[in-house]
């Protein structure tokens, strides 16, 4: 029964509860995302977006509701769940690779690993998406050796790798130095231009007006408006989200 | 992210920013001279500071210069002679001399001191493919020089009669070393392991995978065999470790000591830091409750009370149970050193790997603990000096390790009175070996972070 539904939209959320301890972050979350689809989700820090996100790849569990990545739903089988986390790519706010491996390590980690890709394919296909992220020249580096732009691009370069179906930004921007935004981002609208199903959550409302074909509004845990970017931005519904944009745009 | 600029203002035409060159620093602060201005004698008192410490550690080796070598007395048949010579003013160097074979092997049979130092090279030469750069599997003899060494050399060391079981373990240390040495070599020249070498050589590299599985496996079947006729016909008197001693004791205790408490720490660390609350408690409770007694309190435990525990008529041999009681302790410091090190680790780490797909022990094994262990080198290095120097509490149970053995010198008849030198001499044999040790986790921690550094 936990089979892959053909059409079936990549990610689902019904219901979704979550609470650290007694404090309730996440209230009663409804999300569908459909193939192909970039959303953007926004918002004051602690008002779950983060948290959503990291349960869509099970890196927080819920407590209530159902999540189902095409499909199939997270159960108990560690195995069956780690399966369906490759489908999906992070990346990171603090980028996260790993500082004990060169970058063209960190991309062929997941291949060599999970993928049990011979070394040279791997290479190969790890090479080929360092030249997409335009840094293949820094592959023999370790990633303490580089700006924290390049850094960024090669996470992604590293999420992509996996070819996962589904890529997801936990504020890829929020750590980087002012002149390093732009290259991130212009990364990130290639991705979305290729048609990747993308969830990214971010304050740079240039990216969400760009790129977005839904922005999504949370507050105190819950998912307060959600529309498309231009109804968003033009014509917020709550006033809370009205005072939101005013403070960031 | 638009900036595009009206037509109305145009603003004048940007001046170019060219950065100044970089200048010298000042010579004054630059080489030997400068630093030695700058940090012996740049005040008057920070001078006389600096000449009175040279005077102090002048006088201090002057002395002791004097003692060890220019007054001491080289060749003499008893320390009565030393004494009519020189008396008290120079050290009597002959009794040591005399000594070594001693404080190195201990009361080991002297016809089969070989024994210990074949077990010695036999060491050697399984770790230095290790330092070789071309050979890739070092993990695989890093391994087998941890896991199956201990199980050749206790046969070099003790000999005596041995069962199937017992011959087929022996043998498996010996055919590891046997393919250690073949994969070292063929790797070295060729790239290639034994077994994959052997199949190429035979021709057989075209060959479907299966078949080449076979014959690698085959392969390394051969060198178990050619082991196992080589223990066969090894036959070796039976040394009782009461007569083990001296260095050769203390390195054998540390040594295990040190092969088994990394390996065990870093499991204890991961129980403790599990999230099964019967594992962490038994973690736990392990740790707190070895790390809360001294480790002379434990030998003396497992050297009196453990019998009392034990089924009349079986009895756990004294080298053994010292042994047992330093890994169990050492064991418990080593976990906390590696629960240091995992802390140190950021949660992203194991996020990023986890998102990635890798289950618990890949993540763990393969992005958190390099990591770990390469923060945890000083720490670890320091627990392992301690406790090569902890082992000489074991003469409280009667074994007779280096110190113990430096002072029976003085006990013999010839040299009555002789502690000072053989104590001086065993103390430069730790400082060697601690030192070298230090000196070797330096040299690592430089190498292995030397791509890493901003």
């Amino acid at each position: 029964m936990n089979e892959a539904v053909a059409g079936a939209p990549p990610i689902e959320l019904i219901g979704l509860n979550k609470w650290f301890g007694a404090f309730h972050v996440l209230k009663d979350i409804d999300l569908r995302v459909q193939e192909g689809e970039r959303i953007v989700v926004c918002g004051p820090s602690g008002s779950g977006k983060s948290t959503m996100i990291r349960c869509i790849n099970q890196l927080e569990h819920h407590q209530e509701g159902t999540i189902r990545i095409h499909g199939r739903s997270y159960g108990r089988d560690t195995r069956e769940n780690d399966a369906i986390r490759r489908e999906i790519g992070m990346v990171f706010q603090s980028f996260n690779l790993f500082p004990h491996l060169t970058v063209l390590e960190n991309c062929t980690f997941a291949l060599t690993w999970v993928r049990h890709m011979p070394k040279q394919e791997a290479e190969d296909l790890a090479m080929s998406f360092l030249a997409r992220v335009r840094i293949p020249e820094q592959a023999a580096k370790y990633p303490l050796q580089l700006s924290g732009g390049q850094q960024q691009r090669v996470a992604i370069a590293r999420a992509l790798c996996v070819r996962p179906r589904i890529m997801l930004f936990d504020e890829p921007t929020s750590s980087l130095d002012p002149e390093m935004i732009n290259e991130v981002l212009d990364t990130m609208v290639e991705l979305a231009e290729s048609g990747m199903t993308m969830v990214v959550v971010t304050h740079e409302m240039g990216f969400a007006r760009k790129v977005a074909d839904r922005v999504i509004f949370m507050d105190q845990g819950e998912i307060v408006e959600e529309a498309p970017p231009e109804a968003f931005f033009a014509a917020p519904r709550y006033d809370r989200t009205r005072l939101f944009l005013s403070q960031v745009l | 992210m638009d900036h595009a600029a009206g037509p109305a203002a145009t603003p004048p035409p940007a001046e170019i920013f060219r950065p100044r060159p970089a200048r010298r620093a000042p010579p004054s602060t630059l080489g030997v001279q400068g630093w030695i201005r700058q940090n012996m004698f740049s005040s008057v008192p920070n001078a006389l500071v600096t000449v009175i410490g040279i005077w102090i550690v002048y006088a201090f080796f002057d002395a002791l210069f004097g003692w060890a070598i220019g007054n001491a007395v080289w060749q003499a048949e008893s320390r009565r002679e030393c004494l009519d010579e020189v008396g008290r003013a120079g050290a009597c160097w002959p009794g040591v001399i005399a000594w070594i074979p001693n404080l190195i092997y201990g009361l080991y049979p002297k016809d089969q001191v070989w024994r210990i130092n074949l077990a010695g090279l036999v060491l050697l030469l399984w770790a230095v493919p290790l330092w070789l750069p071309r050979v890739q599997s070092k993990v695989q003899i890093g391994l087998s020089l941890v896991l199956l060494f201990p199980l050749f050399a206790s046969y070099l060391f003790l000999g005596g009669e041995k069962g199937i079981v017992w011959s087929a373990l022996i043998a498996l240390g010996l055919a590891a070393f046997l393919w250690t040495l073949l994969t070292a070599a063929t790797e070295t020249v060729f790239g290639l392991g034994i077994a994959r070498f052997a199949v190429a050589a035979l021709g057989f590299a075209s060959r479907s995978d299966e078949t080449r599985r076979r014959l690698a496996i085959a392969v390394l079947l051969a060198v178990y065999v050619v082991a196992v006729i080589l223990v066969q016909a090894l036959s070796l008197p039976f040394v009782p470790t009461r007569v083990w001693g001296g260095l050769f004791l203390t390195l054998v205790i540390s040594g295990i000591g040190i092969a088994f408490s990394l390996p065990a720490g870093i499991v204890l660390a991961l129980g403790r830091r599990s999230r099964m609350p019967l594992i962490s408690l038994l973690s736990t409770t392990f740790i707190e409750l070895f790390r809360s007694v001294p480790l002379i309190t434990i030998l003396f435990m497992f050297n009196t009370m453990l019998p009392l525990f034990l089924p009349v008529g079986v009895e756990v041999n004294q080298l053994l149970r010292a042994i047992v009681a330093v890994c169990l302790f050492s064991a418990a410091y080593m976990a906390e050193v590696v629960r240091g090190g995992l802390q140190a680790i950021p949660r992203g780490q194991y996020e990023a790997a986890s998102a990635m797909g890798l289950g618990f022990w890949q993540a763990t094994g393969l992005v958190i603990m390099p990591q770990a262990l390469k923060i945890m080198i000083p720490t670890i290095v320091g627990n392992f000096i301690g406790l090569f120097k902890d082992t000489t509490l074991v003469s409280i149970v009667g074994l007779f390790d280096l110190l113990s053995m430096s002072r029976a010198v003085g006990e013999d008849t010839r040299w009555l009175g002789l502690f000072l030198e053989p104590f001086f001499f065993v103390t430069m044999i730790y400082f060697v070996v601690c030192f070298g040790m230090s000196q070797y986790s330096l040299n690592l921690e430089q190498r292995l972070s030397a791509g890493e550094r901003r």
